[in-house]
């Protein structure tokens, strides 16, 4: 069951190569004659922008798509996969960005579940003891007896990884596996798979972020468009080269983190606060004090960044903002009203815009068209609304202006928005906020998961948005990004705000230190 | 690791189409009850009859000529409100599949008023059956509605459970006691009261009423008032993604209390019109056929579409009003029963092939 790798002294070998892969989703190329070769004892990076193709050739590699044309050669011979078992049986195993665990089960039951050599029955202890001494060899600590959806996503990715080294899995592919996870718990990832592959293993690390690639990987291959622009050994490979490789241009590698290029207004002219949060605390979904006496002012055309690490009341916060979750105690003031008891609507009236974390769930009705989408807060107001009816041109002739100034690509109005990707699905949400002219606007990790590109342009928007006059409150892991836009950065931990820092001086590690929990007196 | 087990054998191709093409929309149904009407022809081969005489025989009987066209139009008209209702709410996914009972209490509704205004002229009398029918109806669902919105409970538990409670005090209307509902002299069998004369339907073409035209232009209106309207909208939302409509300022539990009324107001005006139209009198036998699952099949096989759902509901009915003439010409009725089936099952299974594109993919050479 446990796996004989080899060991890590021996000469690279072969361990999968793929030959001249294209794959093609609806006419569109996902791949288009996609090289790649793993070798044991590596971690392969893949790393390309949002839509290069990196899930559909890590897909064609774990057998759940076959590719159009192509080979795939496991340790020199060929093979063809007809399904993720097939792959499976050759050793090469998958962890998806969306999970497949049975959140009921217990972990050891997710590890046994699906094993060949599961017997019909086995006592459940007896099992978890297995398990235990299996985690405990690979080096993932998790408990095999807690329930999956106890667990934190972190350790759930453990669990993923865990079942898959269980079937006896020496190439592993990890598709975006630190999108999920908190920076803390990526360098903790990286520490780990870099350990498996000093076990011998092979390993594909898909990412988007540069400075990750560096830090985990042997080689790196880009893919740009469905194409593999290059392939380079890490050691020889800096920041900026891999940027212009995955954008497939030049790219200036601190437009990240520049300042962007939109001058700011940063005089500390008197604005009136058009969002005052005072004493705010909110109970959680678990009844525990989840935000607690928080205070913040945010002025007209002002920025206000929270920091902190996801999962310390941010998204709380937003909601009790938002009105999706009472307050406990204290006061949400939207432009002058107190709205702490008053419904979501009567925020949106009082000019309340909000980007919301979760932009297929919340954000947006994935499966109702662009079109309807962008409708979502004006069609109560003429002319889209028309006493008790809608003007059916109103909202068309809404999203065509709309399109067209917010850059909304890649998709037919009329078909569902969950089509469109990551950034054009972000830019719709910002283009109806926006145009909506609220007072305040709550962003919530609006450029997570999305590509360089589109992180760029969303943070363009916000900061357009805020020289037009709107206040904003930025709420972001992402400390370059709270950087590069706040005019006051907050620092949320534990449901408190434990610090507030001038960006002008930011000095990281006092910031991560207050992340941590650490309080500068 | 043999190489025999590396050679391809799938030769089938899967995969989900984001639309389906209107010529596909019509082709596969069709296609789908002509490959029943196949399997069927098989199954009455079997059984010693003639396939073809059968067919004849079941299409004369549905839909050949006046009589027949009408008797099916009459039993499709209570199917076309169970339908709209079940569209109107699983629309926005909310489970309403007590619209029998809803019927039930619309017509029992119905009956009341009408017995109660006996000397009303008709232009009072029918407008207030009508809408006797749908309060009975809307209060019916909104029962479900209330319990889901303040007690979380499930409807589809409350709505089959309210179906049970209608049924049972229907019968006791009528059955159980000497309720204003029934008919004094009615001993030996008990029926009804009936309902003034004035109150019934006006007829034409032969034995149809103005229920069916009626049904119809509640199809109508139901479409136009879903594609149209901010509360169509809302309501699309909602099913789509309520935690984006509660994001959007919409409030999600008047809008449950707003489509199941709604829904419950159709199933309701359905019963009153079969009062009205058919029985003229409150008669549990005839409400009790289980038309407000037969709607649920209806409107699942219109996708969910208001207008869709009325050719639908009249193609079922029809299959059902041709039963008799089969028996007729001595095919049993399950033989008839396995028809209609038939014809159900391949119409559902035809769904697939709209959700997804199947491709047949040449037979790799063995290495």
């Amino acid at each position: 069951m446990a796996d004989d790798t080899k060991s890590a002294q021996a000469a690279p070998v072969a361990a999968v190569r793929a030959a001249s892969i294209s794959k093609a989703f609806y006419g569109v190329e996902a791949n288009d004659r996609v090289d790649l070769d793993l070798r044991w004892g590596e971690v392969h990076a893949l790393l390309g922008e949002n839509g290069a193709g990196k899930s559909t050739l890590c897909s064609v590699l774990a057998g759940l798509y076959r590719p159009d044309s192509g080979e795939i050669t496991v340790e020199g011979k060929p093979v063809v996969f007809r399904s993720p078992s097939d792959a499976l049986a050759r050793g090469i195993g998958m962890v998806y960005q969306h999970f497949r665990l049975v959140e009921r089960f217990t972990v050891a039951e997710n590890l046994v579940l699906g094993h060949p050599n599961t017997p019909i029955r086995l006592p459940r202890s007896q099992i978890e003891a297995e398990i235990g001494e299996f985690i405990e060899d690979v080096g993932l600590p998790v408990s095999p007896s807690a329930r999956t959806w106890q667990l934190s996503v972190g350790e759930q990715q453990r669990v993923e990884i865990l079942r898959l080294l269980y079937r006896g899995v020496r190439v592993l592919i990890l598709d975006e596996p630190t999108a999920v996870l908190t920076p803390q718990e990526s360098h903790l990832l990286i520490a780990r798979v870099r350990k498996l592959a000093e076990d011998g293993r092979a390993v594909v690390f898909v990412s988007h972020k540069l400075d990750e690639v560096l830090e985990v990987s042997d080689r790196v291959s880009v893919l740009v468009d469905g194409r593999k622009t290059g392939e380079v050994t890490t050691d020889e490979a800096d920041a900026s080269r891999l940027a212009r490789m995955m954008m497939g241009r030049d790219f200036v590698l601190q437009g990240r983190r520049k300042e962007p290029s939109v001058p700011q207004v940063r005089e500390s002219e008197p604005a009136e606060a058009v969002l005052v949060v005072s004493d705010l605390s909110v109970l959680g979904d678990r009844e525990r004090e989840a935000v607690r006496g928080v205070n913040i002012n945010v002025h007209r055309g002002r920025v206000v960044g929270i920091a902190g690490v996801a999962g310390n009341g941010q998204r709380e916060l937003a909601e009790a903002i938002a009105g999706l979750r009472p307050a406990a105690n204290g006061s949400v003031t939207i432009d002058g009203q107190d709205v702490t008891h008053r419904s979501p609507r009567a925020r949106i009236r009082a000019g309340f815009g909000f980007v919301p974390e979760d932009r297929l769930v919340m954000g947006l009705a994935s499966n109702l068209s662009l079109r309807e989408n962008l409708a979502l807060k004006a069609y109560r107001r003429p002319p889209i609304s028309r006493g008790l009816l809608l003007s059916d041109r109103e909202i068309r002739r809404r999203a065509a202006r709309l399109v067209e100034e917010y850059d909304i690509r890649g998709g037919r109005e009329e078909l569902p928005i969950r089509l469109l990707s990551g950034g054009n699905l972000q830019r719709s949400i910002l283009a109806r906020e926006i145009s909506e002219d609220p007072n305040v606007l709550l962003a919530a990790s609006p450029t997570r998961g999305l590509d360089l590109a589109a992180t760029d342009s969303v943070r363009r928007l916000l900061l357009e948005a805020a020289q037009g006059g709107l206040g904003i409150l930025l709420i972001s892991e992402d400390l370059d990004e709270v950087r590069a836009l706040a005019d006051t950065i907050l620092v949320m931990f534990e449901g408190e705000i434990v610090g507030e820092v001038d960006p002008a001086e930011f000095d990281l590690e006092a910031i991560g230190l207050m992340m941590a929990g650490v309080r500068r007196s | 690791m043999s190489t025999a087990l590396e050679v391809s054998r799938a030769r089938l191709r899967l995969e989900p189409k984001e639309r389906a093409s209107l010529t596909a929309r019509i082709v596969v149904p069709v296609a789908s009850v002509l490959t029943a009407t196949l399997g069927g022809a098989v199954v009455l081969a079997i059984d010693g009859h003639s396939p073809l005489e059968a067919y004849v025989e079941l299409f004369q009987s549905a839909f050949g000529g006046r009589n027949p066209l009408v008797r099916t139009l009459l039993l499709s008209t209570p199917l076309v409100f169970t339908a709209l209702a079940a569209a109107v709410s699983f629309r926005m996914r909310i489970w309403n599949i007590g619209g029998d009972g809803q019927l039930m209490m619309g017509a029992i509704a119905a009956s009341g008023v009408a017995i109660a205004l006996p000397r009303s002229p008709f232009w009072v009398l029918i407008p207030a059956i009508l809408v006797a029918g749908i309060v009975g109806g809307m209060l019916w669902a909104g029962i479900g509605a209330g319990l889901k919105v303040f007690l979380s409970t499930d409807e589809v538990i409350s709505t089959l459970m309210l179906t049970f409670i209608a049924t049972h005090f229907m019968e006791y209307l009528i059955f159980g006691s000497f309720s204003y509902w029934r008919d004094p002299e009615s001993v030996a069998y008990a029926t009804g009261k009936p309902i003034p004369e004035v109150a019934e339907l006006p007829r034409f073409w032969g034995r149809l009423h103005v229920g069916f035209l009626i049904a119809v232009l509640a199809a109508v209106l139901v479409w136009w008032v879903l594609k149209s309207s901010r509360w169509g909208y809302e309501t699309k939302v909602i099913g789509d993604s309520p935690t984006a409509g509660r994001y959007a300022g919409m409030s999600v539990s008047r809008n449950i209390i707003a489509v199941l009324c709604v829904s419950g107001a159709l199933a309701g005006l359905g019963g009153a019109v079969e009062v009205a139209g058919v029985n003229h009198t409150l008669q549990p036998t005839a409400l009790e056929t289980g038309v407000g699952f037969t709607g649920i099949i209806a409107a699942s096989m219109a996708r969910l579409h208001p207008l869709m759902l009325v050719p639908v509901a009249v193609f079922l009915s029809g299959l059902v009003s041709s039963g008799t003439a089969l028996q007729q010409m001595g095919i049993p009725i399950d033989i008839v029963l396995l028809l209609q089936g038939l014809v159900l099952l391949f119409v559902a299974a035809g769904e697939f092939f709209l959700r997804y594109r199947v491709t047949l993919v040449a037979r790799r050479g063995r290495r």
